[in-house]
């Protein structure tokens, strides 16, 4: 068992910084994802905290001592890596046996615990296979079984199911969380999977460009994110983002204005650089007949997606007088130019809206995110939910 | 058409398939025979010996020089191999897996001494010898031929360790191993085609070598099989021992053949399969 502490801890290579000044508390116990898009340091990290990287400054802390200066054979932690690196020479059974032998536990023990693990993974019918015999979902529960057979302290998973198909994925994301919960050991996890984030973690910390930009429960990070960056990289389909610019006391958007929420008035007032509004699909609500209550307009069903219990549709906005739209590279949202950008609401799938059909959206401005510089404003505590 | 073209093409490829054989191994076939034909026929113009006769073996194994000289090559050349695979590996590894200043200016060297000429070091190196006392001994060889191998071991070598996946180490030393033991009970294992296979080529350099064994030996101290058949004398000074350096010949390829064949399984077999996805 294990509380993980990161004070200052930054990472240079060459001139980029991987990882810039990141202080994290995991507790113990804790199911802990790191997460982000590709080349955000937080692989790096992981590697830090299990000693296969050096720290360029900064200290590691595990139950209050520090652990950076050790070897990763003397910090008690076990890693699954997202090719799985498996000893292609070695059966599932010395696979399994391989920590412990180094550990030099005596040959019984050694049996045994190998069996239990092999056990909870259903691993027993495979153990004198050798790897290049197993299938993907197979081989990633030998690198897991590898990983728990030692009871470490702490368990680092790197991409852990990146490797394998959808449905394979989700099986083994449910299997996971099991096991954590029945082991309760602290587990940091890393992804750039923002789904497997959302399920999985009980706290999440988004990782930018070597920084730590938000760190929270998944609710915290959708229902308040700190910044552009993690609106629209928390939350699928992303959220929506609109230019917007203030008159009065009103917030003037392509599609209309609405009467500016208290919690959002003096921030607004204040903020410098252009605003961006950001409002989630489910924000969006067909309009009943006459409803004039928020910010009602029309659009057009540009896409329309079904998916049983939702229905996506897609509809496009023209940025008439307003500025195009800036967003972080990174983000990976491509909808729209600099006169038009697509927007998507989640509503009722009996509504029955097709493709080419016209239709009448209001938007509640008690749900309406606001950004200035790229960081959220306004007093996030009044958001409703 | 189809078959007509196939039967013409399996043509072709037998016709080209036997050429090249046939021009591999008929100095082979020719040296065998010469070793198997009575001194009496050597001179006969035939392919076959007329009659098959021990008698040029016979001689080499009963002549002392003979033993002596293969004793040398086994043993010289055994040790070459040990001492240039232990440092090439360990060198390798070193360039694979580690980032220092200077790494590709060391494979580049490495890569350089390897083309150096052994001729043009052999003199000194004889005067070097003799004053240090290495001249006609066992270390006076095995010292050029590890020098001269090394190269050859690193490249092979950093080539097979260059595709063992990385993550494996990592995840042996996250395992609990440490440095040494992460390379000899993980990476050495996958890495064994590579080892075997430069073990091969630097055992062959040392056993097949002429230059450094004819001009560093002297004695049965020290000299190695290829010399020492150049140092074989006739049973009387009117006959050329053309039967005895043939049947010596053979006896110095067998092992070679012999090595390479029983390796060649370890060296095709794909031992990395499965370590990482795919």
């Amino acid at each position: 068992m294990a509380a993980i502490e990161l004070r200052e801890v930054s990472r240079q290579f060459g001139a980029t910084r991987a990882v810039d000044c990141v202080n994290l508390s995991i507790d113990d116990g804790e199911f802990f994802i790191l997460v982000g898009p590709s080349g955000c340091g937080k692989s790096t990290l992981l590697n830090m905290i299990v000693g296969l990287e050096t720290l360029s400054s900064g200290e590691i802390l595990v139950d209050g001592e520090r652990v950076d200066e050790l070897d990763p054979r003397d910090r008690d932690m076990a890693m699954v890596f997202q090719s799985y690196a498996i000893y292609p020479h070695m059966s599932v059974r010395e696979n399994l046996a391989f920590p412990l032998r180094l550990a030099r536990l005596p040959a019984a023990d050694i049996d045994e615990r190998v069996l239990r693990a092999a056990r909870m993974l259903e691993l027993e019918a495979l153990l004198e296979r050798r790897p290049a015999a197993l299938s993907g979902g197979q081989r990633q529960r030998v690198a897991m079984g590898r990983a728990l057979v030692r009871e470490p302290r702490v368990f680092l998973l790197d991409e852990p199911l990146s490797n394998l198909d959808a449905r394979l994925r989700v099986q083994m994301r449910a299997q996971i969380a099991r096991l954590q919960r029945r082991l309760g050991t602290t587990t940091v996890y890393v992804t750039h999977d923002q789904t497997e984030a959302m399920t999985l973690g009980q706290r999440i910390a988004v990782m930018r460009r070597g920084k730590l930009v938000q760190t929270g429960t998944p609710q915290q990070l959708y229902a308040r994110p700190a910044d552009l960056f993690v609106a629209g990289f928390i939350g699928s389909p992303a959220m929506n983002f609109l230019p917007s610019r203030l008159a009065g006391e009103r917030l003037e958007l392509p599609v209309g204005s609405l009467a500016l929420p208290e919690r959002l008035r003096g921030a607004a007032a204040g903020a410098a650089g252009p605003l961006v509004a950001g409002f989630r699909p489910e924000d969006l609500r067909l309009a009943a007949s006459g409803e004039t209550t928020g910010l009602c307009f029309d659009a057009r069903a540009d896409i329309v997606e079904w998916l049983g219990a939702d229905l996506f549709v897609y509809f496009d906005v023209a940025l008439d007088g307003f500025g195009p739209l800036e967003l972080p590279a990174d983000l990976d949202i491509q909808t729209g130019d600099a006169t038009r950008r697509s927007l998507v609401a989640r509503i009722d799938p009996d509504a029955g809206v097709k493709a080419g059909d016209r239709f009448r959206l209001c938007l509640d401005p008690q749900r309406l995110h606001l950004f200035a510089g790229g960081r959220a404003i306004g007093d996030p505590a009044g958001l409703q939910r | 058409m189809t078959s007509a073209r196939g039967r013409r093409e399996r043509l072709l490829w037998g016709a080209g398939s036997v050429l090249v054989v046939c021009y591999a191994l008929v100095p082979v076939a020719w040296l065998l025979s010469l070793s198997l034909k009575r001194g009496a026929d050597l001179g006969d113009h035939r392919f076959l010996p007329a009659v098959v006769s021990l008698e040029h073996y016979r001689a080499v194994f009963q002549d002392p020089q003979f033993a002596a000289a293969l004793w040398n090559s086994v043993g010289i050349a055994g040790l070459s191999t040990l001492a240039a695979l232990l440092p090439g590996l360990l060198a390798a590894y070193a360039i694979v897996r580690l980032e220092f200043p200077g790494r590709r200016l060391l494979l580049a060297a490495t890569l350089a001494i390897a083309m150096f000429p052994p001729v043009s070091i052999v003199g000194p190196l004889f005067d070097l010898w003799r004053s240090l006392g290495l001249y006609d001994t066992w270390p006076g060889l095995i010292l050029p031929y590890m020098t001269f191998t090394l190269p050859l071991a690193i490249w092979t070598l950093s080539a097979f360790l260059r595709d063992i996946p990385w993550e494996l180490e990592k995840a042996a030393r996250v395992d609990g191993a440490t440095p040494m033991q992460a390379l000899l009970r993980i990476i050495l294992p996958l890495a064994a085609p590579g080892v075997f296979s430069a073990a091969i080529l630097v055992f062959l350099f040392a056993w097949n070598d002429f230059l450094f064994a004819i001009s560093l030996t002297s004695t049965d101290n020290a000299r190695t099989v290829p010399a020492a058949i150049a140092f074989f004398t006739g049973s009387s000074r009117f006959e050329q021992p053309t039967g005895s350096i043939a049947a010596a010949s053979v006896v110095v390829t067998l092992p070679v053949v012999l090595v390479v064949l029983l390796f060649q399984r370890r060296i095709v077999a794909g031992l990395t399969a499965g370590a990482v996805k795919g």
